[in-house]
């Protein structure tokens, strides 16, 4: 991200038709009926329109298929580096002119970069929704990549990953555990890039690898808010049908197997790693499945029960008590298009010594699958979930994040609906054999403090 | 011509956003309490936020306000902590608060369906809540433990320095989420003191929903509110001049993070709010703000640079926040000093000005969004007693300013020689600083 990088937890977030005036649901899959149209252009790029009139102002995000995964060593960042590169010119649109012309009529505009897909998103008045697209498909296909502007990007991002690894401690910490869990893996290195690559990758190897993954067919085009959908279909055919597919991005993807992002843990690893935190900070990881696997929906409703909320097992047993171990602590369920990873995290309280808190928590983890998971502890995600739903969809950037991660990962958009019925459907039984599957695999440990040697 | 075109139908668009928008902003009377409700369709759900005309300037030691607001659910007479948490979750509730030194905020976010027993738990509390020692004395030693390891996050460490420096001899020097100290002074009398103050200080609420939330009127009159006391306005001084940079020295630190600004008082900024929003939003902030420009496009020193001009209802803020490598952290700062001088002195070009008018007035209708963000702005302008009308006369106003109104705006509230400069990175940087101003060297410990 060029401001704010982030990784996305892929949990439901949920969605609604903003048009629609809903009346109380009962389950999660009775909560939303979208209604949204489908463009599909002889290029291979999709696109999916939801009209939605209150305010004159929409929101257009752009999924491409490309991240940290798709990386190789010499040029691990380069979709990151060219996340920001492409915010500086375009042949129609030149050096510096895209965020003038944006921010110039009062829109915002930003991109992020995960392991597996590059995000670039615009938040507009109606007035500039061709203007804004003609800008998008010119810096798909005219890209300056001028190389004073990439030399002084090339200072920023190695900025970024001060600020986002060398610096933060919380940030070396996530950067060990993922290349701990995912070593050997295309997702074991950091998305940011390793220093030594951004110091040396070149302008043509970023050309290259913009012009195999910046293509129609490796893109997922999503445009939210108040838009006529024939007018915007005519002018996404007219700017984006003359562009050529890319004869490379399939197999490019297709060389990517999913058994080469399998961790390959043959026993627990516990990770000691001195950093400026006075405090411990940790993160215990067990591998897991890929998105969209069924198991994946009982490890969403596990990692929530136990790091959720204020009344979460996690917080019953080491924060809310007399003296408490932890400052603070989560629990989450990543799951990546290739891969998934359950994970808890947190900050001790200072004096818990970080050896004995380990070995605590490890004991208690098991105990956890018998005495967490109950009828009313999955009723409350269940409402919970709900809730979600809603707030990620209250504003139409919202909406296009969640329908255009479905169509990334999935090919379908229309896959939330799958997905709520299925976490509508998780049992007692679910959770409690996906915990006991988890507790019984190997696991990743990991802290960073700064009384470590 | 294109461009004025565009501005035309910008600000037309505009126009339909704010019409929309303040007709759904209804106010009424429940009792002897205000209410102001945003009808709002879209989703079964509700946002209850109850605005107390009270904060942390009570506080006799740091953290009391903010402690009875986060322990609020600690317990009551009938019910443990993990009840309480139990039930709020249980029906997915979201509880926060917001506490500034002049007003507090509790929210209640939740399902329509759910109204009745959650605002019913709620005002139980409100009349109820014990502080049980045992669950004080818990977050005491947690918040203690997150304090002392600020150091890990330089940027909020930088923040609460720059806090105590720039507004030392004023009442809002005190940090509202509190001290290693302040908390030593916390105890269960003393925060249930502190609620029975928060129960009769001026409430408003802000309601947020479909129709349904309006079967809340019944609940809470249980509540027992009454619309409470108007707090008097402070009449305050500048703080003295603060002419040192004030470096704080963090171990391992390969980037410093920088501070530049000054207290502004109600004064300064009254009847000129928009001014100092299109000054702040001019310099920091967007890709194409000044500072980003200068700082991160011409020269590649920084990754971010954020400029504000913040203002509660008695006094207010204005400032730069940015980083930059130990090595460049200098030259930024000379940097930042050469914008605050080309700007006071009519250096802005029209094409920089229309484009900042052109930023303003296309974004207004994104302060319309999402319900909760502009029932907060509701919120700020009731509490600064400024008519709705100039948030709708918001696009007119700015149509209206001059390029020199920028360059008055920033000579008022930037003054070079007035800033108070703070710098938290590698101990080394005396050496380069110390060649732009003198070089104060502070220990962080004294800020937790």
């Amino acid at each position: 991200m060029r401001f704010v990088f982030f990784l996305i937890f892929i949990l439901v977030a949920g969605c609604s038709s903003p048009d629609k005036k809903n009346k109380s649901p009962s389950t999660l899959s009775e909560s939303i009926q979208l209604e949204v149209e489908e463009l599909k252009l002889a290029n291979g790029m999709t696109a999916l329109i939801v009209p939605n009139h209150k305010l004159p102002i929409f929101s257009l995000y752009l999924f491409y298929k490309v991240g940290g995964k798709n990386e190789v060593k010499g040029i691990t960042g380069a979709s990151h580096f060219l996340e920001h590169m492409m915010f500086k010119g375009a042949k129609r649109y030149g050096q510096n002119k895209i965020d003038f012309l944006i921010e110039g009529s009062g829109g915002s505009t930003n991109a992020y970069t995960t392991n597996d897909q590059t995000v670039y998103y615009e938040n507009l008045p109606t007035t500039e929704l061709a203007t804004i697209l003609d800008v998008e498909s010119d810096r798909m296909e005219n890209l300056l990549l001028d190389p004073d502007a990439f030399e002084k990007e090339r200072q920023v991002v190695l900025e970024e990953r001060k600020m986002r690894y060398e610096n933060s401690p919380r940030g070396q910490l996530y950067l060990e555990l993922m290349q701990t869990v995912f070593k050997g893996t295309p997702y074991g290195t950091s998305v940011i890039g390793d220093i030594p690559d951004l110091k040396s990758v070149s302008r043509d190897q970023i050309q290259a690898y913009f012009k195999r993954f910046y293509a129609p067919n490796n893109l997922t085009l999503v445009l939210v808010g108040d838009v006529d959908s024939a007018k915007a279909k005519a002018i996404l055919t007219e700017k984006f049908g003359p562009i050529a597919a890319s004869p490379t991005v399939k197999e490019a993807h297709e060389s990517l197997k999913d058994e080469a992002f399998t961790p390959k843990l043959t026993s627990d690893i516990v990770v000691a790693k001195k950093g400026e935190s006075p405090a411990p900070l940790f993160m215990l990881a067990y591998p897991t499945v890929k998105a969209g696997h069924e198991k994946g929906y009982a490890l969403d409703v596990l990692s929530s029960i136990l790091g959720s909320g204020k009344s979460s097992s996690l917080n019953n047993q080491y924060i809310l008590i007399a003296k408490p171990m932890a400052t603070s602590m989560y629990a989450a369920h990543q799951q990546l298009e290739k891969a998934g990873f359950f994970f808890i995290g947190g900050e001790l309280v200072r004096g818990v010594k970080i050896d004995e808190f380990r070995k605590d928590l490890m004991a208690r983890m098991k105990n956890f699958c018998a005495t967490e998971v109950t009828e009313r502890s999955i009723q409350k995600i269940k409402n919970n979930y709900l809730v979600d739903l809603y707030s990620g969809l209250d504003s139409n950037a919202g909406l296009a994040q969640f329908l255009g991660e479905r169509e990334l990962l999935f090919g379908d958009w229309k896959k939330y609906r799958q997905e709520l019925e299925l976490y509508e459907k998780v049992t007692v039984d679910d959770v409690k054999n996906v915990c006991a599957e988890i507790t019984s695999s190997k696991s990743v440990f990991v802290s960073v403090w700064n009384k470590h040697k | 011509m294109k461009m004025i075109f565009l501005f035309s139908l910008l600000f037309v668009s505009q126009v339909d956003a704010r019409s929309t928008f303040l007709d759904s902003v209804k106010r009424m009377t429940w009792g002897d309490l205000d209410v102001v409700w945003v009808e709002d369709e879209k989703f079964p759900r509700f946002t209850a936020a109850l605005y107390l005309e009270d904060g942390a300037l009570k506080d006799q030691s740091p953290g009391i306000t903010q402690a009875t607001f986060d322990q609020f659910t600690a317990g009551t007479s009938k019910e443990t902590q993990r009840q309480l948490a139990e039930f709020f979750d249980f029906y997915g509730v979201n509880l926060k608060n917001s506490v500034t030194h002049e007003y507090s905020v509790m929210t209640v976010q939740g399902l329509t369906r759910d109204i009745a027993p959650v605002m019913g738990k709620f005002c139980e509390i409100w009349k109820d809540a014990q502080y049980p020692t045992g669950e004080l004395n818990s977050y005491i030693s947690r918040s203690k433990s997150q304090l002392k390891n600020l150091v890990t996050s330089h940027s909020s460490l930088a923040d609460r320095v720059f806090r105590k420096i720039s507004l030392e001899g004023t009442p809002y020097v005190s940090p509202v989420e509190g001290s290693l100290a302040g908390y030593d002074q916390l105890n269960s009398e003393i925060l249930k003191k502190r609620l029975s103050e928060l129960r009769v200080a001026r409430k408003v609420l802000y309601l947020a929903g479909p129709k349904d939330v309006l079967a809340m009127k019944d609940v809470i009159a249980g509540c027992g509110w009454v619309a409470g006391k108007k707090m008097a306005p402070l009449e305050l001084k500048k703080p003295g001049l603060q002419s040192a940079i004030y470096l704080v020295p963090v171990p391992g630190a390969n980037q410093a993070q920088i501070r530049i600004g000054r207290y502004v008082t109600k004064r300064e900024v009254e009847g000129k709010y928009d001014q100092f929003q299109f000054l702040s939003s001019y310099l920091g902030g967007s890709f194409t703000s000044k500072l980003v420009q200068e700082l991160r496009v011409k020269r590649g020193l920084t990754y971010s640079a954020g400029a504000y001009v913040s203002v509660q209802r008695d006094y207010g803020r204005a400032g730069i926040t940015t980083f930059s490598k130990t090595e460049t952290t200098a030259e930024a700062i000379s940097i930042i000093s050469d914008v605050f001088n080309e700007v006071s002195q009519g250096g802005v070009t029209p094409e920089e000005f229309k484009h900042q008018q052109g930023h303003m007035i296309g974004g207004y209708a994104f302060g319309f969004e999402e319900t909760s963000a502009f029932i907060g702005q509701l919120m700020l302008y009731d509490h600064q007693a400024r008519p709705l009308t100039e948030l709708a006369d918001f696009p007119d106003h700015i149509a209206r300013l001059k390029a020199n109104d920028l360059s008055r705006a920033n000579l008022e509230v930037f003054p070079w020689e007035k800033q108070t400069i703070v710098v938290v990175g590698d101990k080394s940087l005396e050496k380069s600083l110390s060649k732009i101003r003198p070089v104060r060297i502070l220990d962080y410990k004294d800020f937790l």
